[in-house]
């Protein structure tokens, strides 16, 4: 029963400012929200609104301002055939999307560790998954410089052991960015499955045994369709971040090693062709964007054809 | 069922791989911050491993080096400023996405995540080129503002989540003693609401110090944020001096977990 609060005539002091927010609050309105609102829209949308406009314009910048614009769709042409960007994009999605399967590959036996683990293996889990989270992206990937460079602890422990008699390059290379990259989105991957499957039922596990399941098929038939929603936000998450990171390709693939990423940093910063970068920035959401969506199409897809199968 | 007949053997073997696997992720999550830590004590002045000799000397020194101790400054302040703006104009707007009651209440805690999912380069990038349209050069708040704009939806999402659980008869109970909507909230609500604040505050404070795809585009040319003063240190020094800038900051992020697990509890942090 919602009994009204006038109906018991407490004499409640008030100040001004507090009857002023009772008005605002009794309406369960849109206000309290507007200032977040406005802050995205001045901070997000025009920006975005204006690079997509500067990606389709012939723009000067002089002292850091723009000045004099002209639509045009030459950067926009020239992006598209230069064959820098078709290496740079290609080398980015690469590394992204094997970066992603690899997330996939590690993280989810991680995550049926914590479903099947009691609650000492789910708190370590836990503490290694958000530790790296809250550890700065350039420490983890100079941590992977140490390791792999040529004095690391890969190279030594190769060396004594004497399986290679040189040093191998490993820092500068596909592999290093790779390994770094795995690694710094890896808890990205993790924490959407634990989430997912810290809600199971244990009773689904148990039932699915009593009807004679081994444990690899209750995880193949019943644990593995249910998570696959959970699958697909991770790995997308770690798809975005992972195709546009500038961290661990600066430092660990050389000074070389373009993704879509350094590519735009260089394009602002050091050869200041602000067109271009516009144009490269607009490619690397589209491009974010058609993956993501396929990666979703794809969820869904999977989700109906195991509901049908089951049927 | 015969396709669920049981074969010992292959659950065990196939049990057995992916448990290895999960152990070998483990491994690997927590072997770069261990290693980082053991060289940041090293008495040598190149990074090699393993490491000989034991001496705090690192440690002394980055609080020595003025780059380093004004990029912590500035993160810090970013760090503040982003978590203060995060929680003044998020919390408000998660009471709405939770409790609003019209048409579009949807729609609006969509609009509010968008920016979240932008990739931050491409946000950075806009700001710059639009605070550059408008005569605004890079600054510590240019860059507070981009990354508010960035990570404000981390703190709806977790205020949000904990608002819907919470109970709403508890301030129907407060109405009904005579609290004004107002006191209600100030009193019931936000007290509860407390424990998701500070998650939420954690993650934005770190997003704040430690972002580099938005800072890199938006910082002031004076003003180096730590991460970015840290690249360049990075890429052109081979001393154990990085080593011990990390090994603080993992100090700090064990501080930051043993916040969240006193307050809410490890497992609450997914929201």
């Amino acid at each position: 029963m919602n009994v009204s609060a006038s109906s018991f005539p407490l004499p409640t002091p008030r100040s001004r400012w507090g009857s002023i927010l009772d008005k605002l609050l009794s309406g369960q309105g849109l206000w309290p929200a507007v200032p977040a609102i406005v802050v995205l829209i001045v901070v997000a949308v025009i920006p975005f609104f204006l690079l997509l406009s500067l990606g389709f314009a012939d723009f000067r910048v002089a002292q850091g301002r723009i000045v004099e614009r002209s639509f045009s769709l030459g950067f926009v042409t020239s992006a598209l055939a230069d064959p820098l960007y078709h290496v740079t994009f290609q080398r980015s999605l690469t590394l992204a999307l094997s970066t992603m399967t690899l997330c996939v590959v590690l993280g989810y036996p991680v995550a049926y560790l914590y479903l099947t683990g009691g609650p000492r293996i789910r708190k370590l889990i836990l503490f290694l998954t958000i530790v790296p989270l809250l550890t700065s992206g350039i420490v983890r990937t100079y941590a992977w410089m140490v390791i792999l460079g040529a004095r690391g602890i890969v190279n030594t422990a190769l060396l004594s052991l004497g399986v290679i008699d040189r040093p191998l390059r490993i820092m500068n290379t596909h592999w290093a960015v790779l390994i770094g990259m795995v690694q710094i989105h890896l808890p990205v991957m993790i924490l959407p499955l634990i989430a997912v499957m810290s809600r199971y039922d244990r009773y689904l596990d148990e039932a699915s045994e009593n009807l004679g399941a081994s444990k690899l098929a209750t995880l193949w038939h019943v644990i593995l369709p249910l998570s696959v929603p959970a699958i697909g936000a991770g790995a997308g998450l770690v798809f975005v971040l992972s195709y546009t990171t500038f961290v661990v390709p600066q430092l660990l693939g050389g000074g070389n090693y373009l993704n879509a990423a350094t590519m735009i940093y260089e394009q602002v910063v050091y050869s200041l062709e602000w067109n271009r970068a516009a144009v490269s920035a607009l490619l690397l959401m589209l491009s974010c964007l058609v993956v993501l969506s396929t990666i979703a199409i794809l969820t869904n897809l999977f989700c109906r054809w195991t509901r049908e199968a089951q049927r | 069922m015969r396709r669920f007949a049981n074969n010992a053997g292959a659950d065990l073997l196939g049990r057995g791989i992916i448990y290895a696997l999960a152990v070998f992720s483990l491994l690997i999550l927590l072997l770069p911050a261990v290693i980082v830590v053991m060289i940041s004590f090293d008495t040598r002045s190149f990074v090699s491993f393993p490491p000989q000799g034991f001496t705090l000397d690192w440690y002394r020194q980055v609080f020595q080096q003025d780059a380093l101790v004004d990029g912590m400054v500035v993160s810090l302040r970013v760090g503040l400023t982003v978590t203060g703006l995060c929680i003044l104009l998020g919390v408000p707007t998660a009471l709405v996405c939770a409790r609003g009651q019209f048409r579009g209440v949807g729609a609006l805690s969509l609009f509010i995540l968008v920016p979240h999912m932008v990739p931050g380069i491409v946000l950075g990038v806009a700001v710059l080129f639009a605070g550059a349209d408008m005569g605004i050069g890079p600054s510590v708040w240019l860059q507070s503002i981009a990354i508010t704009a960035f990570v404000m939806a981390v703190m709806v999402r977790t205020v949000t989540s904990r608002l819907q659980r919470l109970d709403p008869k508890l301030e129907e109970a407060a109405a009904n003693l005579g609290a004004t909507p107002w006191q209600a909230l100030r009193t019931v609500t936000f007290p509860l609401l407390l424990p998701a604040v500070l998650a939420g505050s954690v993650f934005t404070f770190v997003e704040g110090f430690d972002n580099v795809s938005v800072a890199i585009f938006t910082h002031g040319f004076r003003d180096r944020p730590l991460p970015v003063e840290l690249i360049a240190l990075v890429s052109t020094t081979n001393t154990p001096l990085v080593a011990a800038v990390s090994g603080v900051q993992i100090l700090l992020a064990l501080l930051a977990l043993l916040a969240i697990s006193r307050t809410i509890g490890l497992d609450r942090v997914n929201g």
